[in-house]
């Protein structure tokens, strides 16, 4: 009887119930999107924050203070520690390995140019360089990476090739000299006189140090240095997660001898892609170095990351608002327009609880079909803001299918109470009567 | 005789309209709420990016080079020259200018590299410094200065402690305020006021560069980068690519994804209040039967209708923005920790937004022109 009262109702008026399936499918499916993107805006983000380049520093540790001006070491070769080339293929194999986008290591090398006769400062470094990983694999690397702002008129050097590129700044001072196709000699002391023999590819305007530097191949860098397979710095460029109170104190342990972190809290920390524990990972691999998080870029990132991901929280939660208030007064009018259906019923003998039955039992079935069409609209919308927003779709959610439908039923289902509520006190006659 | 019709209805179907009156106020409340924190957030999200620190240097351009150990340095500029320039622009959009003048000299008989500047300025233009102990609050304060975090364990330095910087056959002392963790060269040197290092390096009046933090949109820093370089000829004023490019890219992405979403729930909520409008438009057939059959024209009776609805939007709208804007108001304390005021153009727009929709809504009751009254009032 039940399930025949239920069947006609779907089938005696089927305008008004597509009318509140209509509903449900809109306002689930702005849930279903707003939610998608809420869930993956974090990793997205972060990795749209990589365009600002390296936020982790690695240095030797017992290394004498750099003297560094402007993004670039003055100090002679033969002073302070240096890292090892062959080395950095460990960087792939920590617990957040994937998490790591790039790396880059730089060596600076104060020489003279035998065409200008004067002092300048030789980058060593990689664009695009393959890593040899232990594993087997290779990791392809550089300053495209670590320092994507960096642009080059011409071309860059050929990996480990005599080639170089020159810094803006030396090539406006030196037009003759600098010319991309020229041909540049490079020398360790002002009298030996042939020196190293380089090609000029193109010239990088980066608007810092390296616009009066040449930047060359990080081998070539070495060899000129003395220092075979060495370097002096790396810049790491990670996805994190901003930092939080665990964080915090996962950082401050390792400095502080007072504060322990309990084992589960340990693994948590070392679990979480941290800009600490990414660091502290490195520390592991890379023994006798120092690895600091570059602040400016870490904390800008942190900051900014929470809270875009607390606005769009808010925002979702605004969305996930409207979507219940559409379908709760579409199933509060639903139930408005039937007083008369309900008067029928009760004059006829139904019982109160028989007519909410049957109205909330309608209501569910029309927000799991509306739900579930909702969520595949939902998710086609997700996909199409990910595209347009971040250049990639966002893959839709299937843990979020049945939290959409359970919403659906529980909102529609508190939209019909309150009328249901008041159709109860109805008296069958007056109903009928048409007031 | 039509507004008292109105007012009657209003008053007649006060249930009903409760309905209809809380889908308005909180539809509008949502749209304003949102609106103003769309147009608030570029606003807040350009001034949390200036931690990045400075985005515009003004640096010689290559003149004369100075020497440090054999290579090539920046050369130097008179200080005079680059604040009259700073002085003639606005100054409202620079959030912090400082000059520095780098010198490297010797302390413990190590080789340090010193920044003159004005350290009051440091806080502002690094605000990601981790700094234990004090900030210089005074640019004219030549008995402090803050060191970096390798230069304090290198020299074993704590709060307090004095530091004697020597150059050539000069010193200079000042105690350690406060200890920098920046993760980058600061780490590596000494920050003591501009006068100091001047004096210590017999340089008066020269810097090397100058560091501003511009806010704004990339437009606004290119802007004031260009009326800088035009007040300032003879030097290099060059906007920091790191900081611009990555700051203009990344706001546009989070803009285009608040505003993606905001129009969807826009869209949304426009949608809930035009269902419910209609809806109670429906219920009305009985009245336009009974206007009808007293002889009301029916143009006549959607006027009345159409009024009822635009004033309950209207009302319902100036109540709803005035709770969205609380909302974002709310919303820029909860998010940013500074208030989003709310903007004059959004209240207009809410309200005009929600009459029209509400309008929209009630046009059904237009199809009743060629319905018979009789068949109305007999209930079908």
């Amino acid at each position: 009887m039940f399930a025949r009262l239920l069947g006609e109702s779907f089938a005696r008026n089927p305008r008004r119930k597509v009318l509140t399936a209509a509903a449900l499918v809109i306002g689930m499916a702005v849930a279903t999107a707003t939610l998608t993107i809420a869930l993956e805006v974090g990793d997205r983000l972060a990795r749209e924050f990589r365009s600002l380049g390296a936020n982790l520093l690695v240095t030797p540790e017992s290394d004498t203070l750099p003297v560094e001006i402007g993004g670039v070491d003055y100090r002679p070769v033969d002073e302070g520690a240096y890292l090892n080339e062959a080395d950095l293929g460990k960087l792939k194999t920590i617990f957040w390995r994937h998490n790591i986008l790039g790396f880059t290591p730089f060596l600076d090398v104060p020489a003279y140019v035998s065409e200008t006769g004067g002092a300048t400062t030789l980058i060593g470094t990689w664009y695009k360089h393959e890593v040899p990983v232990p594993d087997g694999t290779k990791f392809e690397t550089g300053a495209s990476a670590t320092h994507p702002w960096w642009k080059v008129q011409g071309r860059w050097f050929q990996d480990g090739a005599d080639e170089c590129v020159v810094g803006a700044g030396l090539a406006e001072k030196y037009p003759a000299a600098f010319a991309i196709g020229k041909t540049i000699h490079l020398t360790q002391n002002q009298v030996s006189g042939d020196g190293r023999p380089l090609v000029v590819t193109g010239i990088i305007s980066t608007g810092d140090a390296e616009d009066n530097a040449v930047l060359l191949p990080l081998p070539v860098a070495q060899e000129i240095s003395g220092h075979p397979g060495k370097f002096r710095q790396l810049f790491v460029s990670a996805l994190t997660k901003p930092a939080d109170a665990l964080a915090e104190r996962g950082e401050r342990a390792q400095t502080d001898k007072n504060i322990q972190l309990t084992p589960t809290e340990y693994d948590r920390w070392f679990c979480s892609p941290y800009i600490s524990s990414i660091g502290f990972q490195i520390r592991t691999v890379l023994p006798g170095t120092d690895v600091h998080a570059i602040r400016r870029v870490a904390e800008t990132e942190g900051r900014i990351l929470t809270r875009v991901g607390t606005l769009l929280w808010i925002v979702t939660l605004a969305a996930l608002g409207a979507a219940a208030l559409a379908i709760a007064a579409t199933s509060a009018t639903t139930v408005l327009e039937r007083r008369a259906e309900i008067g029928v019923m009760k004059a006829l003998g139904a019982s109160n609880a028989l007519v909410g039955g049957i109205f909330l039992a309608e209501q569910v079935l029309l927000a799991i079909a509306g739900g579930a069409i909702g969520f595949f609209v939902g998710a086609g919308l997700a996909r199409f803001l990910g595209e347009s927003v971040f250049g990639t779709p966002a893959a839709p959610r299937l843990i979020l299918f049945p939290v959409v439908l359970a919403l659906a039923a529980v909102i529609a289902m508190i939209g019909s109470l309150v009328p249901l509520r008041r159709a109860a006190h109805f008296r069958p006659a007056v109903i009928l009567r048409g007031e | 005789m039509f507004w008292r019709l109105v007012f009657q209805l209003l008053r007649g179907s006060r249930g009903r309209l409760g309905v209809a009156i809380l889908a308005i106020v909180s539809g509008a409340a949502v749209i304003s709420a949102l609106l103003n924190l769309d147009l608030g957030v570029q606003n807040k999200l350009t001034q949390e990016f200036r931690t990045l620190g400075a985005n515009i240097v003004i640096s010689p351009a290559s003149g004369a080079p100075a020497q440090i150990s054999g290579a090539e340095v920046p050369s130097l500029m008179p200080e005079r020259d680059v604040l009259a320039a700073l002085q003639q622009l606005p100054s409202a959009q620079v959030s912090a200018a400082a000059p520095y003048l780098y010198i490297v000299a010797r302390a413990q008989n190590i080789r340090v590299v010193v920044a003159g500047t004005w350290p009051d300025q440091a806080q502002k233009l690094d605000a990601t410094w981790k700094l234990e102990g004090n900030w210089v609050r005074s640019r004219e304060d030549q008995s402090q200065c803050l060191v970096g975090r390798n230069v304090a364990r290198r020299m074993q330095l704590a709060l307090g402690n004095p530091l004697e910087l020597h150059y050539m056959d000069r010193s200079a002392q000042c105690r350690v305020a406060g200890i920098v963790d920046a993760g980058g060269a600061e780490d590596n040197q000494v920050f003591a006021s501009l006068s100091a290092v001047q004096s210590l390096a017999n340089l008066p009046g020269q810097i090397g560069v100058a560091q501003l933090s511009v806010t704004g949109t990339a437009q606004i820093v290119a802007d004031y980068a260009a009326r800088l370089a035009a007040a300032l000829p003879q030097y290099q004023v060059r906007p920091i690519r790191q900081v611009t490019e990555a700051e203009g890219a990344l706001l546009g992405r989070i803009r285009l994804l608040i505003v993606s979403m905001v129009l969807l729930i826009l869209i949304l909520t426009a949608l809930c209040v035009l269902g419910t409008m209609a809806a109670l438009a429906m219920e009305r057939r009985k009245d336009v039967g009974l206007m009808k059959s007293l002889g009301g024209s029916i143009s006549r009776i959607v006027g009345i209708f159409l009024a009822e609805v635009g004033v309950l939007g209207a009302v319902g709208g100036l109540l709803g923005t005035i709770l969205g804007a609380a909302l974002a108001y709310w919303m820029g304390l909860r998010v940013f920790g500074t208030a989003i005021s709310p903007r004059w153009e959004v209240f207009p727009a809410t309200i005009a937004l929600m009459i029209v929709v509400t309008l929209a809504g009630a046009l059904p009751l237009r199809m009743l022109g060629n319905v018979k009254p009789a068949e109305i009032l007999r209930g079908e």
